[in-house]
């Protein structure tokens, strides 16, 4: 017997169905990666065994026993603990506040004992080697990364059974990355199950005993891990076979310079930065995480002050606001690293989300047309082939590849030609990636100019022209041609005398 | 991270990582700092208008003077944390004075019974408020507008003027000393000691978390209807109490008294340190916030000019606790990484 069983799981969302007849049975001591294209029903397979949401239809069994958790306190009880990719921490609460929320150690007054939080949450972290991290940080001053080691903390918190890690490794740097696959076998081997969701196919080929692959709400495969071909899993994703995922790379770049960036300098992170991005390039940035990526972003989009010369098209500018960046056709436009945070309103609908940048568009006089965004709407969710019943469907039930492409729809409608690209395939299935690496490229093509940042050496390396390497603030090497190569970024990423 | 960490180790010497966590402990703070210094500022230019200000009598009667308003914001500062905002209490604070007029009588033993059947109405009346804002999904603003109507328009009913009476050890409550405190100083005493006993319970930190991030709350097993109903329950017995604290200075029942508590209980909260967007705040910054208020009415009056420049006075105090947590709080986001 399985220790997890699912059978003939349905969900409907409205008329879309999430799952239809989903089967999943995994066992002790194993690590099942589940496989799937964003919006084949991962998610909601994960949100209800975690109790969030609650299915229509079919069974689900843990232990032999039938099992319907009416909320996460439920499913923590039967021993399951999810890690989830939307993160679930509270910015005001301190990361052991945190770890610990809900099931604290309680004095004879009822309070929370601080030094039982401290003496479990060190305990914790030494029992299973975490990352150096304050238990007395409030957890709205981490980086997305530290964050994430503060989720699976949480979910290891309560010493589960079942623990479903959910694009864990997706927001981490390549040591931690490599401490949570460690962790992940360490926690098969101690008799846990661990399911494990990742788009990133090395880590899952690398850990996973067994995978189950998941396609529009169903289950199209199960493997033992060691027995199929890569090519077997992409295909029983897509439903067909992917060609190749790197678009061909036809330089496209002019004499045009689009962003000339001078002595550029952003509160402590960035220091006297000086590129050129010119008409129909990709410029790629690179680098370890955290040296000065974000903040360059940032400060380039107006969204932190910065010091130094601009030029837009040739003419001098100082960008100290969003607006003044988002303004027509001389604009920036950015694809933000927080989708769920900064990017995407999710209980707005998809319509709403594409031109709430450029409402202006539509209105004459002050008056709305809706004739005319109607049109615009069709044509970017047709144009970027947006999967949503309507574009009246509210943002937040569609599928995270879908949500990321809403995003670049909005920064589109924005007319700007010169796009800020962070890190836009975090946490995006391989089948919309490429979708996102050919549009980039179309879009060079057309005359954009685009920066783009991506923590996936090797997508820098195969879609950007040139790349920008970062390392404590300045800007290390500028490689291109043979040059810009994985081990080339990594070189001049880590070592001082690189260039 | 590790390795992001040891960088920054070998970078940064080890003093000015201290100052910079010095620096964002202060930034943290930095709206509850502001009221601080505002207080102090204030006390000082009171203090040289007026003889013996440093004294006890004037602790005195300057927590007796405040504590309707601080009963009401302690319900306020629970609810602002929590993410809302409660406007019912202006009509709970009306109600429960017409109450106690109407309905003590001169028997200790009815006082006693209609004291707790007051403080019941309260946290049931806003009990029901978070209920409704959580099966109706509505916004908080507008169910306790609806409440605060309804409430008003009870007293009316009951008591259409300023009337009643209640008896006079009642009346007297304010007046009686303690090792040379008031009454009223002793039930702040009690009041702080709630609090830091309340807010490292798992409700008061369910609370901020539910503030913090509805969302991730909910995700981390907290049920949003309990958390509302307790949320506004807790504000309505606040108001109940602020209510009866209020006709012990009084002696009688006001049907309209109520709304001149809203509004200052929200701003005593935000001067204090209080976020309206919930997750962050505490009482110590709501007390500070009420005696600002407070103390500002008594520097009006000293200065013989007309009372009309006390809400001037008030609503300058106001912008500037709002500017200074603003700047604060962008200080505290560029200074994040």
């Amino acid at each position: 017997m399985d220790l997890l069983e699912v059978s003939g799981l349905s969900k409907r969302y409205g008329g879309i169905h999430a799952l239809s007849g989903a089967e999943f049975s995994a066992r002790i001591g194993e690590v099942h990666a589940l496989l799937g294209e964003n919006g084949a029903g991962k998610s909601t397979l994960i949100q209800i065994l975690a109790g969030a949401v609650r299915h229509d239809g079919g069974t689900i069994k843990v232990n032999g026993a039938l099992y319907a958790p009416a909320n996460p306190d439920a499913a923590h009880a039967a021993g399951i603990s999810a890690v989830f990719q939307e993160l679930s921490l509270i910015p005001d609460l301190t990361v052991e506040q945190n770890i610990w929320f809900r099931r604290e150690t309680l004095s004879p007054i009822r309070t929370v004992r601080r030094d039982e939080l401290r003496r479990k949450t060190l305990a914790l972290f030494e029992k299973y080697a975490f990352p150096a991290l304050r238990p007395d940080q409030e957890v709205r001053r981490l980086t997305l990364a530290e964050r994430q080691i503060v989720e699976i903390a949480k979910g290891l918190a309560s010493d589960p059974a079942i623990l479903i890690l959910d694009e864990a490794t997706s927001t981490l740097p390549a040591r931690e990355a490599e401490w949570l696959l460690g962790l992940t076998r360490r926690l098969a081997a101690e008799g846990k199950l661990v399911i494990f969701i990742s788009h990133r196919m090395a880590e899952v080929r690398h850990i996973a005993d067994r995978l189950t692959i998941f396609r529009n709400g169903t289950t199209v495969g199960v493997h033992e891990a060691n027995a199929v071909g890569d090519d077997e899993i992409v295909a029983q994703m897509l439903g067909r076979k992917l060609d190749r995922l790197y678009p061909e790379r036809v330089p496209t770049a002019t004499d045009r310079i689009a962003l000339k960036v001078r002595d550029f300098s952003a509160g402590r992170r960035v220091h006297d930065a000086a590129f050129d991005l010119r008409e129909g390039e990709v410029l790629g940035v690179g680098g370890l995480q955290g040296h000065g990526q974000r903040e360059l972003f940032q400060a380039l989009f107006g969204a932190t002050r910065s010091r130094g010369q601009v030029e837009i098209w040739g003419k001098p500018v100082t960008i100290s606001n969003p607006r003044h960046a988002l303004i027509g056709r001389d604009g920036l436009a950015l694809v933000p690293e927080d989708r769920r945070g900064q990017g995407i309103l999710l209980t707005k609908s998809v319509r709403e989300n594409l031109t709430v940048s450029v409402i202006r568009r539509f209105s004459e006089f002050g008056v709305l047309s809706h004739a005319r965004e109607q049109a615009l709407v069709k044509e970017m969710v047709d144009f970027l082939r947006i999967k949503t019943s309507t574009p009246e469907q509210l943002a937040g039930t569609v599928s995270g590849g879908n949500q990321q492409k809403v995003i670049f729809g909005k920064m589109l409608l924005t007319e700007a030609r010169i796009l800020l690209l962070y890190d836009p395939t975090r946490g995006v299935d391989v089948g919309t990636k490429g979708e996102i690496f050919q549009l980039m490229r179309d879009l060079a093509a057309k005359g954009y100019a685009i920066l783009f940042y991506s923590s996936d050496l090797p997508e820098l390396v195969h879609v950007a022209d040139r790349v920008l390497v970062m390392r404590n603030g300045e800007i290390a090497a500028t490689l291109a041609g043979v040059a810009n190569s994985e081990e080339g970024i990594l070189r001049a990423a880590v070592f001082e005398a690189a260039a | 991270m590790t390795a992001m960490a040891d960088q920054q180790e070998a970078t940064t010497p080890g003093t000015s990582r201290e100052r910079s966590r010095a620096i964002s402990w202060a930034l943290d703070r930095a709206p509850f700092l502001v009221a601080c210094l505002m207080l102090v500022v204030i006390v000082a230019i009171y203090g040289t208008l007026q003889r013996d200000v440093f004294s006890l009598e004037e602790i005195n009667l300057d927590v007796t003077a405040t504590l309707t308003l601080l009963l009401a914001a302690t319900g306020q500062t629970i609810v602002l944390i929590r993410g809302g905002i409660d406007l019912s209490i202006g009509g709970m604070i009306s109600f429960g004075t017409v109450l106690a007029a109407t309905q003590f009588g001169s028997d200790p033993g009815s006082v006693l019974l209609w004291s707790v059947i007051i403080l019941c109405i309260g946290f049931a009346v806003g009990a029901l408020n978070g209920l409704m804002i959580s099966v109706l999904r509505l916004q908080p603003f507008l169910i306790t507008l609806a409440t605060w109507s309804i409430l008003s328009g009870i007293s009316l009913i009951i008591l259409p003027t300023d009337g009643g009476q209640v008896p006079a050890f009642w009346s007297g409550f304010g007046g009686a000393q303690f090792l040379g405190l008031a009454s009223p100083v002793w039930l702040l005493v009690l009041l702080m000691l709630f609090w830091f006993w309340f807010r490292s319970t798992r409700l008061g930190i369910a609370i901020k978390a539910t503030g913090s991030n509805e969302k991730s709350a909910f995700l981390s097993g907290v049920s949003l209807t309990r958390i509302n109903v307790v949320t506004y329950g807790l504000s309505g017995l606040f108001a109940a109490a602020a209510a009866l604290y209020l006709t012990t200075q009084t002696g009688a029942g006001s049907p309209t008294i109520g709304k001149d508590y809203i509004l200052p209980s929200v701003a005593a909260a935000v001067i204090g340190g209080v976020s309206l967007f919930g997750g962050r705040g505490s009482l110590a910054g709501t007390v500070i916030g009420a005696l600002i208020l407070t103390i500002i009415g008594n520097l009006v009056f000293v200065l013989h000019i007309s009372s009309y420049w006390q809400p001037v006075a008030s609503g300058v105090i106001l912008l500037l606790a709002v500017l200074a947590s603003s700047i604060a709080e962008k200080a505290a986001r560029s200074d994040e990484q």
